[in-house]
């Protein structure tokens, strides 16, 4: 995490090297954060292009008593969120508009019907359960990532998974 | 893949899901490349705007000269809708308070402006629709001159009117800018919350304007910040737009 906090402190200082380096540690996993959210790898690489823009253009606001990947996290979930806010009302006012429909591109059609049953769970928690799924980031990151208390993030990682054992064993996924 | 029902299966089924994903090569390299790019100046359209105002509200912006306000009810309101165009500009503001007066507007003009005041920040809708809304679906030619006249650009969002193959169509201030603020707005997000305070407002209002950057949260909906224990804003009310 140190070695974090220096390759971050080159970014402040213009250190495209750095950067890259920033970007070959926490690219994939930003990814398929945003992907999964998402569900297009096209709006994913962008929201994720949005978000390192952001970190390399601001690198020199970041502070050091977060950890780098709960600045980044916190950027990126920024910004799927409000893509997702945009699709909502999008939706509302074009009935006609289909819902995103099929696996995220290059789900093995395995997880298909946990793709389905996540879209069932409310944002906020499909939110935490992407970054705990794949950073595997405890509950107190999680807590300063959305601005929220651990208890919060506890009993919504607890309803987001009940309602997705309900869907998944209606749907017999889980047998 | 079928396997015995375990407490863990579930975790199992997520794992897999949320593994990381294969990032393409050069996304460092298109990254950096477009930070370096960023350079047109949307602030640069603020400090040419001149603001005209009534005591009823902002009554004509253009690029130029206009005569000064009247009264001193007039000349605070265009002074507030100057503060909330550079706002907006920066991306700090996603809608607009200061009120608008479109008395000098004719009945159909009038009508134009106020469903595209109606198109929600960061979208775009065809010439067409407006005619629709209008109850005047043959109007699309009319709609786009009435659009062209916007006397508030900005305020009244005509950039947010498109063509619909997804052509630019025309604006005021240029198309090149038209396209730069439609994608400021998708850029901008529209509520945003305080991790100290749990309030959630609308990005733009007084309350939030001091917030530490570390402390903001950008949510989709007041429903989903109160999900997690936020509660709306009193003086900016998001729930009124989202």
């Amino acid at each position: 995490m140190d070695s974090d906090r220096r390759v971050i402190e080159r970014v402040a200082k213009g250190d495209e090297a750095a950067f890259a380096e920033v970007v070959g540690r926490y690219g994939g996993r930003l990814l398929a954060v945003a992907g999964r959210l998402l569900g297009s790898r096209a709006d994913a690489e962008d929201a994720v292009q949005r978000a390192l823009l952001q970190c390399f253009a601001g690198a020199s606001s970041y502070r050091p008593r977060w950890a780098v990947s709960t600045w980044l996290y916190r950027i990126l979930t920024n910004i799927c969120v409000d893509e997702l806010r945009r699709r909502s009302t999008r939706a509302a006012w074009d009935r006609a508009l289909p819902p995103i429909a099929g696996s995220p591109d290059g789900q093995p059609g395995a997880y298909m019907d946990l793709h389905r049953a996540l879209e069932r769970v409310p944002r906020e928690a499909r939110v935490l359960l992407a970054l705990r799924y794949v950073d595997g980031l405890s509950y107190g990151e999680l807590a300063r990532i959305r601005g929220i208390s651990v208890n919060t993030v506890k009993s919504q990682l607890a309803r987001g998974k009940s309602l997705l054992r309900a869907e998944l064993a209606d749907r017999g996924a889980l047998t | 893949m079928i396997e015995p029902s375990t407490p863990d299966r579930l975790d199992d089924l997520l794992t897999g899901y949320f593994r990381p994903d294969v990032m393409p090569a050069d996304l460092a390299t298109r990254i950096a490349r477009s930070a370096r790019a960023v350079g047109a100046d949307l602030g640069e359209l603020g400090d040419r705007l001149a603001i005209q105002a009534t005591p009823h509200g902002v009554s004509l912006i253009r690029t130029g000269r206009l005569e000064q306000p009247a009264s001193a009810v007039a000349r605070r309101l265009a002074e507030r809708a100057r503060e909330e165009i550079v706002e907006y500009l920066r991306g700090k503001r996603a809608f607009f308070s200061v009120p608008v007066d479109l008395s000098e507007a004719g009945a159909f003009q009038r009508r134009v402006l106020e469903a595209a005041r109606e198109i929600p920040f960061g979208e775009a809708r065809p010439y067409a629709w407006v005619a629709e809304r209008i109850g005047n679906p043959h109007a699309v030619r009319a709609v786009g001159t009435a659009l062209g006249r916007n006397p508030v650009p900005l305020i009244v969002p005509c950039h947010r009117v498109w063509r619909a193959d997804g052509g630019l169509g025309g604006y005021l201030f240029g198309v090149a800018l038209k396209r730069q603020l439609l994608a400021l707005e998708r850029s901008t997000p529209v509520l945003e919350g305080c991790a100290s305070t749990r309030i959630v407002c609308r990005v733009g209002c007084v309350q939030g304007r001091h917030m530490n950057p570390e402390n903001r949260v950008v949510f989709a909906s007041v429903k989903d910040a109160r999900s997690v224990g936020y509660r709306p804003c009193k003086v900016c009310r998001p729930s009124a737009a989202a």
